[in-house]
């Protein structure tokens, strides 16, 4: 396999790169940090370069990409710490529309997406639950419509507002897979509680859903239709995926920043970085950019291609994206010294952002886990 | 990125799969006549060299002449894939046909390369690689083994140690001191020695692990009169030779490393289930995980190393291989022990030791002990870390 970018995929890394420098400074999201900016201009020219409708098909009004172009945005997004609602909108609302719904919906969703007029978010987890059989949340049909009730925890948000909401929900009393479905809600019709949380690049908010009325028109796959399992699996894996390459782009950013800070600074006369135990320090952390780096573009490629590995890569890049922001938020820091424990320094939007996407569409030990039961390793009968 | 090469690359894959299941030697002989050290030929692997000579799947990225077929790096890792894959040995003299014979093409003349490098090629002779020293190791260039000449000769004394497969080598690929004076990188030459000249005296060194088939061996030097002729390239250039190793494969030595550790992957997967069941159940959580981590670090192996291939044919540089080098041969470290631990009170028993040809290894434990040879040999892990620091990374030296 050919795990480095094309030409054309390079180019898109380094328009997207250099854009980002200019519009999305460590200035902007100083002011997301310190509550007095916000995402909407960065938002509206990511909407004029059609960068939310990149994988969205042309008859739809999108760029007809794939997964590769959006995963390599995706991680220039982590590395700068962008705010706003591309990766709820393109990574989960998208995706979910696509794979759940159908033609009618796909055009009056994903059209909407693509032009920029709709930004969207998945309503999955609960009570820190990511996998779709723990779904609570009940549909009762009554009459021409559907009603929801129920909780979910951690939508990811894109402050200030949301048009759309992806909820999934089964039919009462059923369990496990069966009787899954999803529905589009409008945002405004659900009582949210925006989280106070560290990050506020990635907020969160807890929703709650009660007997709110979704209309036919509405309802993207009918709880127990027979695509809907495979479908939210679908979803998962790219919304997954896109959580680990932004995070691997924000790894990359401490690194870079760590890196720098240890060739320019001086004590006993020489830069910190001439000293053999750090220059080891950062063979390690560069060994666990690099495999989870590759591990990300690996999952990426399998997504792109549908190829039957996908569901695996996609663990394996999460649980390896776990492993590295663990050891680049905590070395980050320490080989910074005192002035990456300053307010006033960027190192800290960087590690709380490389933190926060850990525990989204499952942790690292979560997926850690199932990869151990995909391998039988957790039915052991003594 | 994509996931395949592409349909011709598909059909040049089948070409070699097919002409190997025909022509490689069987298990049976292999089995019959195992190797015993990194620089002997049994006679399967001498007919073998020479029919994948002969075919120009030797080194198939070089011209036929030379046993290849002018391949490209895509082609060549396919092949080298392939090969691993179907675990047939492409190579009973490693060193030889990797380092040795290829520094002659570039430095030697043609002689030399009549007398030493194409008989490598044909499976007639077999090289080691005279480098280490007691005072001589990860800092390669304070070697001391000196060369003198007088006359048309070199007078050579000194000792090397650690040199793999000279208990069985025809000639040896000597690194020697021909200037004390000089800077200590700028005089050293190399020098061919014939293992069978007077004064040489090889002892092999028993490894911690299967001492009754030993590859180290010390190797002294006293007084061992050499041709000058036998000197490879010009007087005092040898350093220049102490990095070579093939130039069109240097990107794809971890293919077989990844390849190793994907297998001793699959054989840990299948044997946790019954092993886990003689745990006790507070006892599994723990090596579980551990097991995982290793699965992941054998996955991540694969993709970084196809990473790095693909930067190298973009053009990328060579130092990333000490990223690779340092990666798979821990990994295979830890795994090992993971495997070990996970027998629990079994773990202490020998395993069957057959040869060196990748079967039967010996138990965990065994294979533990033996990965040091990986982390150790050949730049150690230490050295790797320098390498990536400095040399990928940018990180001032002291």
């Amino acid at each position: 396999m050919d795990l480095e970018f094309s030409t054309e995929e390079a180019e898109l890394r380094d328009n997207v790169r250099s854009v980002l420098a200019a519009s999305c400074p460590p200035s902007l999201v100083r002011s997301i940090f310190e509550g007095s900016g916000d995402a909407e201009s960065l938002w509206k020219q990511m909407v004029d370069l059609y960068w939310p409708g990149l994988a969205i098909p042309e008859p739809l009004g999108g760029l007809g990409m794939g997964y590769v172009e959006v995963a390599i945005v995706v991680e220039e997004l982590g590395r700068v710490v962008a705010p706003g609602p591309f990766l709820p909108t393109v990574t989960q609302f998208a995706p979910a529309v696509r794979s759940l719904g159908e033609d009618r919906h796909h055009e009056h969703f994903l059209s909407a997406v693509a032009s920029g007029e709709l930004t969207g978010s998945l309503a999955l987890a609960e009570e820190g639950a990511w996998e779709p059989a723990a779904v609570r949340t009940v549909a009762r049909h009554t009459g021409d419509a559907w009603r929801l009730s129920g909780s979910k925890s951690s939508v990811l948000s894109g402050a200030p507002a949301f048009d759309e909401l992806v909820v999934v929900a089964r039919a009462e009393g059923t369990h496990g897979l069966d009787g899954l479905g999803a529905f589009v809600i409008p945002w405004a019709s659900v009582e949210t509680t925006s989280r106070r949380v560290i990050d506020p690049t990635l907020p969160l908010v807890d929703v709650r859903l009660d007997d709110v009325e979704v209309p036919e028109e509405r309802v993207l796959a009918a709880p127990g239709a027979e695509h809907v399992p495979a479908a939210l699996a679908v979803v998962l894996e790219e919304a997954t995926a896109a959580v680990a390459l932004s995070t691997v782009g924000t790894c990359r950013s401490i690194f870079e920043s760590t890196l720098d800070y240890a060739k320019v600074r001086e004590q006993y006369g020489r830069p910190i970085g001439s000293f053999q135990a750090l220059k080891h320090r950062f063979a390690d952390l560069y060994l666990s950019l690099e495999r989870a780096t590759s591990l990300c573009y690996f999952a990426a490629l399998t997504i792109a291609e549908d190829d039957p590995r996908r569901s695996e890569a996609v663990s394996l890049a999460k649980a390896a994206v776990g492993d590295c922001q663990r050891l680049m938020a905590q070395d980050g820091l320490q080989l910074h010294g005192g002035i990456g424990f300053t307010w006033e320094n960027d190192l800290h939007f960087l590690l709380k952002r490389a933190k926060c996407g850990d525990p989204l569409f499952g942790s690292a030990a979560w997926h850690r886990g199932r990869l151990a039961e995909q391998h039988g390793l957790l039915e052991v009968s003594a | 990125m994509k996931l395949s090469f592409g349909p011709e690359v598909d059909q040049f894959r089948r070409e070699f799969v097919s002409w190997l299941e025909e022509n490689r030697p069987t298990d049976e002989e292999i089995a019959v006549d195992p190797p015993r050290s990194s620089a002997d030929i049994p006679e399967w692997a001498r007919r073998w060299t020479r029919r994948m000579f002969d075919a120009g799947w030797l080194v198939p990225g070089w011209p036929p002449e030379r046993g290849g077929r002018n391949a490209g790096p895509v082609e060549t890792l396919v092949y080298l894939e392939e090969m691993t894959k179907a675990r047939v040995p492409r190579t009973t003299n490693p060193q030889g046909l990797g380092i040795v014979a290829p520094s002659l093409f570039d430095y030697g003349d043609e002689r030399q390369i009549r007398e030493y490098a194409m008989p490598i090629l044909l499976g007639e002779r077999s090289a080691c690689l005279g480098m280490s020293e007691p005072g001589a190791g990860s800092d390669l260039a304070s070697l001391s083994t000196r060369a003198v000449i007088d006359g048309d000769e070199l007078v050579i004394n000194g000792q090397k140690v650690w040199t793999s497969g000279a208990n069985y080598a025809d000639f040896c690929f000597l690194f020697c001191r021909t200037d004390p004076n000089a800077p200590k990188h700028k005089g050293i030459s190399v020098v061919l020695v014939d293992m069978q000249r007077e004064g040489i005296t090889v002892r092999p060194l028993a490894e911690i692990v299967h001492p009754d088939r030993p590859d180290l061996n010390e190797v002294f030097f006293d007084d061992v009169r050499v041709p000058i002729d036998n000197l490879v390239g010009e007087v005092n250039n040898g350093w220049a030779m102490a990095g070579g190793s093939l130039a069109h494969e240097r990107g794809m030595v971890w293919l077989s490393s990844v390849m190793g550790l994907e297998e001793n992957v699959s054989r840990l997967l299948g044997e946790a289930p019954d092993a886990l069941a003689r745990l006790s159940p507070h006892e599994r959580g723990v090596v579980v995980d551990r097991i995982v981590s290793s699965y992941i670090d054998s996955q991540a192996a694969r993709c970084l190393g196809y990473r790095g291939f693909a930067k190298l044919v973009r053009g990328g540089s060579a130092p990333e291989q000490a990223l690779m080098k340092a990666f798979c041969t821990e990994s295979q470290r830890e795994l090992s022990l993971v495997a070990a631990e996970l027998t629990g009170d079994r773990a202490p028993d020998l395993g069957d030791s057959t040869d060196r040809t990748g079967r039967g290894e010996g138990s965990w434990l065994e294979r533990y002990f033996g990965s040091f040879g990986g982390t150790i040999s050949a730049g150690s892990s230490e050295i790797q870390r320098n390498i990536i620091a400095e040399r990928v990374l940018g990180l001032p030296r002291a």
